[in-house]
């Protein structure tokens, strides 16, 4: 045995394991430096070149990252909040206040065995989920969440978003068809028909916002609904607002017209046959899609990422941390520390019997609140984008809220009646509401 | 009539409701770690039960007897030559529930002739006593002489009904009614029937009458009686 065979026969596994990862690392590490260095401007350069293209993949996989925890928030949110509106305690088991327990959803349905019924059709069966979870997704591209904070301006944003969420109705007839199961064929069927009937009254309930903003541009519309609040378009539209809330209810199908999977009704309606993470697409589409319904009637009637007011008292702050240099870092180092002992004090002098390390900890916590509270308020009045998100957020989840809320209420109407509101009611209100507002612009002007 | 006139004001009026009830203080009890605050007497309530074909549920196993901490609860009855004994045992040994015994073990229904279906009484009589007594159970044996005075006995579901509207618990209602001799769970017949059923068994009247005197007291009655 050579000297090399010995000495590799001493080690121990975690030596064994240390002395050839970790080369193997550095090595990886310098070649991509390497690389880098090298070809660094010529990626550089061809990405500067094709910009709308990175923006657009980085558009698209931002937003399918983010739909994830957020179908996790608001399945949390449900399930919390209905159940303190049926005064109980909800979940509280998994993480602060049980906020993980969709997590454990998620991790559950993952695990689950991923179910083909016998003569379906296992192609169509496969991308059915798929189809409906991507219409929901990619209908995220065209809402702005912040100035210039969208995937795409696109000038005809409104019917993408609309033409993209009804090709939803696609994936649940592909479902309902490729189960081979009436049950789930009758389900697809009956969500085609709702869905396809409350289209028509949200399409119509928006053209009278497209003929006052005299754009389908979604970003377009936010803008001109900036200034006090009064502004938004809900004071100008009120009737357009209801029916869009209505119909995007239905559209969404939550509560009370969420016959497509009334869950204490039917089995599942379309996703019958579903079992396992395909199921799963289709309850995380669900709830993206009240996201997305949310957002869009933010952004339509609420104002979008607009304040409800400008701030009486302008404060600008021209502080530029690149510009600080060497302060900057001696900033990051000595502010918590300084900040750390001071925050301590108080501690240290309320009680004798607070021991020194004790009001260390406190002071730390203190530090730590004050410096997130000061490094935000910095970032809500410096980067116009940070409060854009904020308040648009904000609007959106108080809205799921609302989502949430008519669910913990409201019973579910029959089918006779979810089609006679639509047809009988919502359209010609729909109507009504247009020829207003035309007849308006022409005779007042906008 | 001005509420049917606006429409959507019942969608309103119960999203109200769904919104008070969220920051009202929730119910529910984390039942492991937290337990409620009952009376340490408080044993639910004491009661045989029947199934649907009748018959009487009660295997006696002796388990609530032993967990009673007063030992209140006793099963007993005579044997086939008359002598009186607690039954610390298998039940069919026992005189009176041999047949009984080969009956359940036969997988048939065993007819009980105590048994009664709960029957649902005119709660309008209690409730009007009720009103009289300004629901204060501070005059709770009033309530229930009168109530007596008003069926002939204390229907289960009168007592149920004074525990509501007072907010007296069923246990010291029914502690209460139990104490009084002169309060009766039954109608008069049917406690002139046992005792007409228990004449029939000279050696039990015998060993009652003796047991009343070794206690000092009159004599003592069936608990059935």
């Amino acid at each position: 045995m050579t000297v090399i065979g010995r000495s590799w026969s001493r080690l121990t596994l975690p030596g064994k394991v240390i002395f050839t990862v970790v080369p193997v690392l550095l090595a990886s590490l310098i070649a991509l430096v390497a690389v880098v260095a090298i070809l660094g401007p010529t990626i550089v350069d061809i990405l500067a070149n094709n910009l709308p293209i990175v923006r657009f993949v980085v558009a698209v996989t931002v937003v399918l990252l983010m739909t994830v925890p957020t179908a996790f928030l608001i399945i949390y949110m449900e399930m919390k909040v209905i159940a303190l509106m049926n005064l109980r305690i909800g979940p509280d088991r998994v993480g602060p206040f049980g906020s993980l327990l969709s997590v454990v959803h998620g991790i559950k349905v993952l695990m689950k065995e991923d179910f083909t019924p016998t003569g379906a059709d296992p192609i169509v069966f496969t991308w059915a989920p798929v189809v409906v979870y991507l219409a929901s997704v990619m209908s995220l591209l065209v809402i702005p969440f912040a100035p210039g904070l969208f995937g795409q301006d696109l000038n005809l944003g409104l019917l993408y978003f609309f033409a993209i969420g009804g090709l939803s109705v696609v994936g649940l007839l592909m479902a309902g068809w490729s189960s081979y199961n009436k049950y789930s064929l009758l389900g697809g069927l009956r969500s085609a028909a709702q869905v396809v009937s409350y289209e028509i009254p949200l399409t119509l309930s928006v053209v009278g916002i497209i003929l006052l903003a005299g754009t389908m541009s979604l970003n377009q519309i936010v803008l001109d609904q900036g200034g006090w609040f009064t502004d938004w378009y809900l004071f100008r539209q009120p009737l357009g607002f209801l029916i869009f809330f209505i119909a995007a209810t239905a559209e969404a199908n939550r509560t009370p017209f969420d016959l497509t999977e009334a869950d204490s009704e039917i089995v599942a309606g379309f996703a019958t046959e579903y079992s396992g993470m395909r199921f799963g697409f289709f309850f995380f589409a669900e709830y993206v899609n009240v996201f997305i319904i949310s957002a869009l009637t933010v952004t339509l009637f609420l104002g979008g990422w607009n304040a409800p007011f400008p701030w009486p008292w302008p404060v600008t702050v021209n502080l530029d941390p690149a510009n600080l240099g060497v302060v900057l870092l001696l900033l990051v180092a000595i502010v918590p520390l300084v900040l750390t002992l001071v925050f301590a004090v108080p501690f240290w002098l309320a009680s004798s019997r607070i021991k020194g390390w004790q009001a260390l900890i406190g002071g730390f916590v203190l530090a730590n609140i004050f410096i997130v509270a000061v490094i935000g308020a910095w970032a809500y009045i410096g980067l116009d984008w940070v409060a854009g998100i904020v308040w648009f957020l904000g609007k959106t989840y108080v809205l799921v809220f609302t989502f949430v809320w008519m669910r913990g209420t409201l019973p579910r109407v029959r089918i006779d009646q979810l089609m006679d509101f639509a047809w009988k009611w919502l359209l010609p209100a729909a109507l009504l509401n247009l020829f207003v507002t035309a007849t308006a612009i022409v005779v007042v002007g906008k | 009539v001005i509420n049917e006139l606006i429409p959507g004001l019942g969608i309103v009026k119960g999203m109200a409701l769904t919104l008070r009830r969220f920051f009202e203080p929730k119910v529910t009890v984390m039942y492991p770690e937290v337990r409620v605050d009952v009376s340490p007497k408080f044993r639910g309530r004491l009661q045989l039960l029947y199934d649907e074909y009748g018959t009487l549920k009660c295997e006696t196993c002796f388990q609530c007897a032993q967990a009673c901490p007063i030992e209140c609860i006793d099963m007993g009855g005579m044997d086939t030559r008359g002598r009186f004994h607690v039954h610390w045992g298998a039940p069919e040994t026992y005189g009176e529930r041999r047949e009984e015994s080969a009956l359940r073990r036969s997988g048939r229904p065993v007819p009980d002739p105590a048994y009664r279906p709960f029957q649902a009484v005119d709660l309008a009589k209690v409730e009007a006593i009720l009103e009289t007594y300004d629901h204060d159970p501070a005059h709770l044996l009033a309530i229930l002489e009168e109530t007596q005075a008003a069926y002939g006995y204390l229907p289960v579901a009168a007592l149920k009904r004074i525990s509501q509207l007072t907010g007296t618990w069923y246990a010291m209602i029914y502690g209460t009614a139990s104490y009084y001799s002169h309060l009766r769970f039954e109608p008069a017949e049917a406690a002139d029937q046992a005792a007409a059923m228990a004449a029939h068994r000279p050696a039990e009247t015998a060993y009652l009458a003796a047991l009343g005197t070794a206690l000092g007291g009159g004599t003592a009655q069936r608990a059935d009686a």
